[in-house]
């Protein structure tokens, strides 16, 4: 880890701490007004329906910021700098440690001067001034990150060396390759597990919904993705449909790039963000697909090369007839 | 897997399409028990007859390279020796159609091949 890193990782973890502190040092202050038994969980009304010992306050707070703070660290310290993302997700963690901050030390005035906590009230507008303290806490994380200096977010590498294939006049080709997703296919079972289990303890009704999306995922984990006359296609092994096609008229130019799932697009399967979207089964290489309009396509797929140069060719053989 | 065939050469599409097969086995573009495409899918993919393609793989069975199975379609034979067989059967073409353009018979070849067995 660099300087930069290292301070990014400060940045991150000091709303928690902040807040904790500010906890902890109102407890302490307000320590001889407390009850013994503190109203620490309040319903939609206001009224106090959860309570706890003071010793279990301070243990709460400090497992809260401390578990909120560690999450927020290996975020901070894995984060690509180079993407918008990892910013706002530093934000958030301001956001977050305001709303947690706030609403703790709201629930130690409500319960000051209380003789044992069950007439206390936390009506739900503190709630409400709990999330503009969170706004407040973001607007400063957002102030200190620009203090931080980091490497400015760059857009994802422009195309590189465009490849074509040699092929003889006449000649036709074409491209095939399955593009599996081991994310898809786990998160498939998974749901299909839990459907499982859920049809086992309360019936049909219940697992219906996650039966069927883990088939419809389990379904779409492996596309098939062919480059030939008709263009770029993708769509299941199994089934002819959903299906994504580029038709040759509309391709621009396509490159092989190595892409990143969930630090470009955000995740995996169909991912559509601004400019760009996307087939993305894995992180790894890809055909990355400059459409006429300009926006990108990708397909995550092997041997991505030999498949884009092939578009290519295909691309302006079209173009010319 | 990168398939390619030219209606203008001699060679019958079907053999070409197996040309292409062989070609990517050998170089571990496709590996052992990996599927190949439907046959009409490729065959709609190149603009060909599917029995055409149905005629390539009907060759690259018959080579053991590929399984032909009802219902799961065309599959690389699963043994570590398919990517060299494959290799093999590469360069077999390569010494027939060597022997084509000198000029020699079948049965030139065939003793020629039968002598350096021995």
């Amino acid at each position: 880890m660099n300087r930069v890193r290292y301070r990014l990782v400060a940045v991150a973890v000091l709303p928690f701490l902040l807040a904790l502190a500010v906890d902890l040092l109102l407890f302490a202050a307000l320590r001889d007004r407390l009850p013994t038994r503190l109203a620490t969980h309040f319903d939609g009304g206001g009224t106090a329906d959860g309570y706890a010992d003071r010793g279990s306050y301070v243990t709460v707070n400090i497992g809260l910021a401390v578990g909120l703070a560690a999450v927020w660290a290996v975020i901070a310290a894995t984060a690509d700098l180079a993407v918008r993302g990892a910013r706002w997700v530093v934000g958030a963690g301001y956001a977050a440690a305001g709303l947690t901050g706030y609403v703790m030390a709201a629930a130690l005035y409500a319960n000051l001067d209380a003789v044992d906590g069950s007439e206390v009230r936390l009506p739900l507008w503190q709630l409400v001034a709990g999330l503009a303290v969170a706004a407040l806490a973001a607007g400063a994380g957002a102030l200190l990150l620009r203090l931080l200096d980091l490497p400015s977010a760059v857009p994802p590498p422009g195309p590189g060396a465009v490849e074509r294939l040699d092929l003889a006049e006449g000649e036709v080709a074409g491209w095939a390759r399955r593009a599996p997703s081991r994310t898809l296919c786990a998160v498939g079972v998974a749901l299909l597990v839990v459907g499982g289990v859920l049809t086992y303890v309360y019936g049909w009704g219940r697992a219906a919904a996650p039966l069927a999306c883990g088939l419809l995922i389990l379904g779409c984990s492996c596309p098939y993705v062919t480059v030939d006359r008709h263009g770029l296609t993708a769509r299941p092994t199994v089934l002819p449909w959903p299906r994504v096609r580029i038709p040759l008229a509309d391709v621009d130019r396509a490159v092989s790039r190595e892409v990143k799932a969930l630090a470009e697009y955000g995740g995996w399967g169909y991912r559509v963000r601004p400019g760009r979207s996307g087939l993305i089964l894995r992180s790894g290489e890809a055909i990355v697909v400059r459409r006429a309009g300009g926006r990108e396509f990708a397909v995550t797929v092997a041997d991505s090369a030999t498949a884009a140069a092939l578009l290519n060719t295909l691309a302006e053989r079209a173009a010319v007839r | 897997m990168l398939f390619r065939v030219d209606p203008a050469s001699p060679v019958a599409l079907g053999d070409q399409i197996a040309a292409s097969v062989r070609r990517a086995i050998a170089e571990g573009t496709v590996e052992p028990g990996e599927r190949l495409p439907a046959a009409r899918v490729l065959a709609d993919s190149l603009g060909v007859n599917v029995h055409t393609v149905l005629r390539g793989y009907q060759r690259l069975r018959e080579e053991g390279l590929i399984e032909l199975r009802r219902g799961r379609g065309a599959v690389v034979v699963e043994a570590t020796s398919s990517r060299t067989r494959a290799g093999l059967l590469v360069r077999v073409r390569e010494l027939v159609e060597e022997a084509r353009r000198l000029g020699l018979t079948e049965d030139e070849l065939v003793a020629l091949v039968r002598t350096s067995l021995r």
